[in-house]
């Protein structure tokens, strides 16, 4: 990974990092209009896997937080359209912010159940084919969702028909309150890969570089036309999986533990300490995060809400 | 006319229509070595390769969500499914996938897809023999269309293929081997949401569906004999739905019966009464007659089957009862 790319990396993951918490301190305050599950943990996983795409690759993001969109290159001030149900975002209020869209960059939504990505990567997967594109799609799910019937399905038929498919399993450790050893019966989910008979690997999620080259190996090989692959970050979920979530499920000692592993403060100083990353550079890349953000909160503040009677809209095409 | 079996009319449509997009693709359980279970697809595979057509796993989630994914990329893919009742084994992706991607992502992406469902019983029992449109009826975002003859099949499934929604097929088992005339030509359509009316007649309208038709036909035939004049209409699109025919004739007639291949309650049958209602109470002389299902699940038993569907007897004692 050159130098330009991990700062790209570092910029991203700081800017979604930024993004959540004013998110957050939007909702406690009764100002977002809407709702959604945070992703701060798990930054360099989403950033750095994105990285190893293409522009015209496809993407399925997963539920948990918003570095996805910023790592693709979403304006900041359409996902807080979304989030708000307001105009000026990307689904004109008919989806909130769990169902950000963007088909100029490959961005194709999100299920609203868990695990209704799978089938749909395949898809996408069975159109490149069809097409003779050399496209590839990243599709992201959680550990706990890889319990759903449709991962088995989705990831038999892109073995066996060779689909371009790239599965990304964000391990946190915990689905809303069931800790992963309670419900899945393997402790990698990689190791499920056996299953398919495709190429699984787990990696340090919150290591970017990690994620990045696993990624980029797994979609080069896809591109290449040799198949689908399952990868695993591990990672931790170090706020709530809402904000509020009293979060008694988990006893406050694992959570500090993990917060000695935030991936944010972890990659400062891997690149402070080889000279990529300055106090200038970091300095110009908070205040430029705080520019953007409170740029966008304005934009959102300034759209209309959708009218009322375009409930009845977009039913069919 | 040339006349040909419902089941070669629905594969001359899919060959046209793969011939006309190369968008166009085909796969499900078994529907190209074996040409599909009840051979429809036969032959396909030779025709357009094993990218454009292909046998898949056992996974109706992976088919009915693949085909969402496939259609919003740029796709029309066709998926068959082996029997309508599996449309419940893909229920998540076929009324949360298909019908409502595009509504919840504000219409940033069309979804041309067509899901091939074989109905209606045959004494394969509860879950092999279902006509379940009227489950889906109540699922916003998908179109439904049930073919009641070969020229229908298909213009209906053309429509279908060329339609930028996601269209449920239902093509009934029981009409595969029936024949009649269909026009020769790549571009006559069927266009969805347009009722036939496929007897006309002035005492009574009779509302049939599917492999219902040929029997309201049957039963029209033998009340005419009798002095009644029996107006069958087919409306062929479940969605949309055209309620001008039925309210039209009605307003003639005063009278009608629908007859359906599912269960009663919340059927077909129940929406067209709700319509009437709302819309033409006062052109009704006497109140509407269903003649579908009770709401028991669909048995194995030949003796058995035959005590809970609706036949051609049925059809007709119970307009019998209204012109009476």
């Amino acid at each position: 990974m050159d130098k330009k790319l991990k700062l790209e990396i570092y910029r991203k993951m700081l800017l979604s990092r930024r993004l959540e918490e004013r998110i957050a301190e939007l909702i406690k305050a009764g100002q977002a209009g809407g709702f959604m599950h945070p992703g701060v943990g798990q930054e360099a996983l989403q950033v750095a896997a994105i990285a190893a795409l293409r522009p015209d690759d496809y993407l399925l993001y997963a539920h948990r937080g918003v570095a996805y969109w910023v790592a693709r290159g979403i304006p900041i001030e359409k996902i807080l359209c979304d989030l708000a149900g307001k105009e000026g975002g990307t689904n004109h209020g008919k989806g909130g912010v769990m169902r950000v869209v963007y088909p100029q960059l490959g961005v194709l939504g999100e299920s609203g159940t868990l695990g209704g990505c799978f089938p749909i990567a395949a898809g996408a997967g069975l159109s490149i084919r069809v097409k003779g594109e050399d496209k590839v799609v990243l599709c992201f799910f959680g550990d706990g969702t890889s319990n759903r019937g449709t991962f088995h399905e989705a990831l038999n038929l892109c073995a066996v028909r060779k689909l371009p498919v790239v599965f990304l399993c964000e391990n946190n450790g915990w689905a809303v309150s069931t800790p992963t050893e309670k419900s899945t019966a393997v402790k990698d989910i990689a190791m499920r890969a056996a299953g398919y008979n495709v190429p699984g690997k787990t990696v340090d999620g919150n290591d970017p570089e990690a994620v990045y080259d696993a990624v980029k190996e797994a979609v080069d090989r896809a591109r290449q036309g040799n198949g689908p692959s399952l990868l695993e970050g591990k990672t931790y979920r170090l706020w709530g999986h809402w904000v509020g979530d009293p979060e008694d499920y988990r006893s406050r000692e694992e959570v500090e533990k993990h917060w000695r592993s935030d991936p944010l403060p972890r990659f400062e100083e891997k690149l402070a300490g080889e000279k990529i990353l300055t106090e200038k550079i970091k300095a110009e890349f908070e205040a430029e995060a705080m520019a953007t953000i409170d740029r966008a909160v304005e934009f959102s503040r300034s759209q209309p809400h959708p009218k009322p009677e375009s409930a009845l809209d977009d039913v069919f095409a | 006319m040339r006349k040909i079996t419902y089941a070669e009319a629905i594969r001359e449509a899919l060959i046209e229509e793969m011939r006309r997009d190369p968008s166009v693709i085909l796969y499900g359980e078994d529907v190209a070595n074996f040409g599909g279970i009840f051979r429809v697809s036969a032959g396909l595979k030779d025709m357009f390769g094993d990218e454009r057509v292909f046998d898949s796993p056992i996974s109706e989630n992976a088919l009915v969500g693949g085909g969402v994914g496939a259609a919003l990329t740029g796709l029309r893919p066709v998926v068959e499914l082996q029997f309508a009742d599996f449309l419940f084994t893909a229920g998540d992706e076929v009324v949360l996938k298909a019908g409502m991607w595009r509504y919840g992502h504000g219409g940033a992406y069309a979804i041309p897809l067509v899901v091939r469902c074989p109905s209606g019983a045959t004494g394969v029992g509860p879950e092999h023999g279902q006509c379940p449109e009227a489950f889906f009826m109540h699922a916003p975002g998908l179109k439904i269309v049930s073919p009641s003859n070969p020229a229908d099949a298909k213009g209906l499934l053309k429509s279908a293929i060329r339609d930028n929604n996601p269209v449920l097929y239902f093509e009934h088992k029981l009409l595969y081997a029936t024949r009649g005339e269909v026009p020769e030509g790549e571009d006559v359509l069927v266009p969805l949401g347009k009722a036939a009316i496929a007897r006309e007649g002035d005492d009574l309208t009779l509302v049939a569906i599917s492999a219902m038709v040929p029997k309201a036909l049957k039963a029209a035939k033998r009340l005419a004999a009798e002095g009644h004049s029996v107006e069958v209409i087919d409306p062929r699109s479940l969605v949309p739905f055209d309620r001008e025919t039925i309210i039209e004739s009605v307003k003639k007639t005063g009278k009608i019966v629908v007859a359906e291949e599912s269960y009663k309650t919340l059927g077909v049958g129940a929406e067209i009464g709700a319509m009437l209602m709302e819309q033409a109470l006062e052109y009704l002389d006497r109140p509407l007659r269903r003649v579908a299902i009770p709401d028991v699940p669909i048995p194995t038993a030949a003796v058995l089957e035959a005590f809970v569907l609706p036949n051609e007897e049925k059809i007709y004692q119970a307009c019998r009862e209204l012109l009476a």
